[in-house]
């Protein structure tokens, strides 16, 4: 089996960190493609062995399960250029927030009867190999594909089938949670410090306090309140400090916080279904590094706005 | 998990050679008095309870041997999953080779690692109250992922596994938390959006706070104690008459107008 990345930013490089890690595939069978050879996490790709490429239909051409792990708005283009490399065997998995099944399914049914689609939500810890995935199906894809990307992202951490229509909730709770940890663990770290610990030694316990307890938890059946309940003892430091966190609506701003991501999403999946996005939201340099691999569609315009998913737009089919 | 139990401190001194004192800090007093005696040379004391320090230990022992080998530690809760923060401070009489041999044993169980006394307290606050923090931003994040739509338990799953894996990467990375914030942060993405809402409320304050409140709350507990009184009614009557019941424990002690808990001039019956 091979796999494929369109896209070799940070989802890539933690994703194919994590795989080889795990030793569920060898570097040699894996190929992503990235116009821009200067990124970072391109030369790390390189460095583990990966084949290289700025061509998308290369990396079709040898894979079985392809990984679309570019940004959101990229998506259109890259489908409208590899639709027609796509076979049989092809398993499309698209990682971008905010992009449905259906979209996908819609721009490849140009090319082809029954494109085998899947949508993953997942998090960058994956890079250590504990991380969040959940996925839902497309109408074509078979059981097996799904095992098969189950199987591959369980190899990398927590794995799990969802409807799709839980896909944003996810992206507010387990893709935009590692953030909300790292800004935990660097307060957390500052009030160490500011009662006199290192900043070093701080950190590391900051971290390790949150790694513990989540473990707890996830190897617990208890409820996390019983957990909590079981080391506050009767006025102690921990039920002081908790008063004090709850005084702040501690709990009310992680809710905020899981909500504002979704929404975020839901409303960048919107933009995007209305088929319309200004240029100001692309990238110029992106879009123009786009617009130069052969064989996307030149007749789109830039001046006024872009529709992304219009099929009446005269293309270059290669 | 096959201990040897008993209910007489006295057989746990006699059987071991480390001996960690696993009970409340108010309790430590006589618990010392009733095993003074019986401490040998080759005993090495492990205190646990938070607020009580390496002095007051030795104080007491002292009456009973040249060298007590003393060694405070703070720990926390998941070294039940083998994912501890231990960190311990050494005693006067206490050797090289006891730290070494405190710290192969509590590094099997976690992160742990040697530091002065005096940043104890603030280790309480930080990662002995920790898991606390854990467990209710987990509840909250889950609530968050309920109210969006996702069943109870995956959203439970999903909090805490983030949570783990961020912890990982940050453990096993030299790049600073606010870099690695910064990485998951695409442009006008979700993940942004979510942190602005979250520093508005101050989030980050809020956990200044509570180490802040953990560590003030454990230098009070041990200047009560080192203030040598502590009410009754800051001591669960219960337990202090489960303990007073204890053979060679000092009857002695006034129980109506005031405990001195490391006054050495109240009559003892010793052993």
């Amino acid at each position: 089996m091979s796999v494929g990345f369109i896209g070799a930013g940070q989802l890539a490089h933690a994703l194919v960190k994590g795989f080889t890690a795990a030793g569920v595939i060898a570097t040699k069978r894996i190929t992503a493609s990235s116009p821009d050879t200067d990124l970072p996490t391109v030369s790390g790709l390189r460095r583990m062995g990966v084949n290289l490429t700025t061509s998308n239909k290369e990396v079709v051409q040898n894979s079985d399960v392809l990984f679309l792990a570019v940004k959101p708005h990229i998506i259109p283009f890259v489908l409208d250029e590899i639709g027609p490399d796509i076979e049989d065997r092809h398993l499309i998995v698209s990682c971008a927030a905010g992009v449905t099944i259906s979209s996908i399914e819609k721009k490849l049914l140009q090319y082809r009867q029954s494109p085998k689609v899947m949508r993953c939500m997942t998090n960058t810890p994956v890079v250590v190999r504990e991380g969040a995935t959940v996925y839902a199906t497309g109408t074509h894809a078979e059981v097996e594909d799904g095992r098969l990307l189950e199987q591959l992202m369980a190899s990398v951490g927590y794995c799990t089938e969802v409807e799709e229509d839980l896909i944003d909730a996810v992206t507010g709770l387990s893709g935009s949670g590692p953030a909300y940890a790292f800004t935990a663990v660097e307060a957390l770290a500052d009030g160490g410090v500011k009662m006199g610990l290192p900043r070093r030694l701080a950190v590391r316990l900051g971290a390790q306090a949150l790694l513990g307890a989540a473990k707890m938890l996830l190897e617990s059946d208890m409820h996390p309140g019983q957990l909590k309940d079981n080391v506050c003892s009767p006025g102690g430091a921990t039920i002081h400090a908790l008063h004090v966190m709850e005084s702040g609506g501690f709990r009310s701003l992680l809710i905020n916080a899981v909500e504002a991501s979704c929404i975020r999403t839901r409303e960048l999946q919107f933009l995007a279904d209305q088929e319309k996005i200004s240029p100001a939201a692309i990238k110029k340099t992106t879009l123009d590094k786009v617009l130069q691999q052969p064989g996307v569609g030149t007749g789109v315009g830039v001046r006024s706005g872009i529709s992304l998913f219009n099929n009446n737009h005269p293309r270059n089919k290669k």
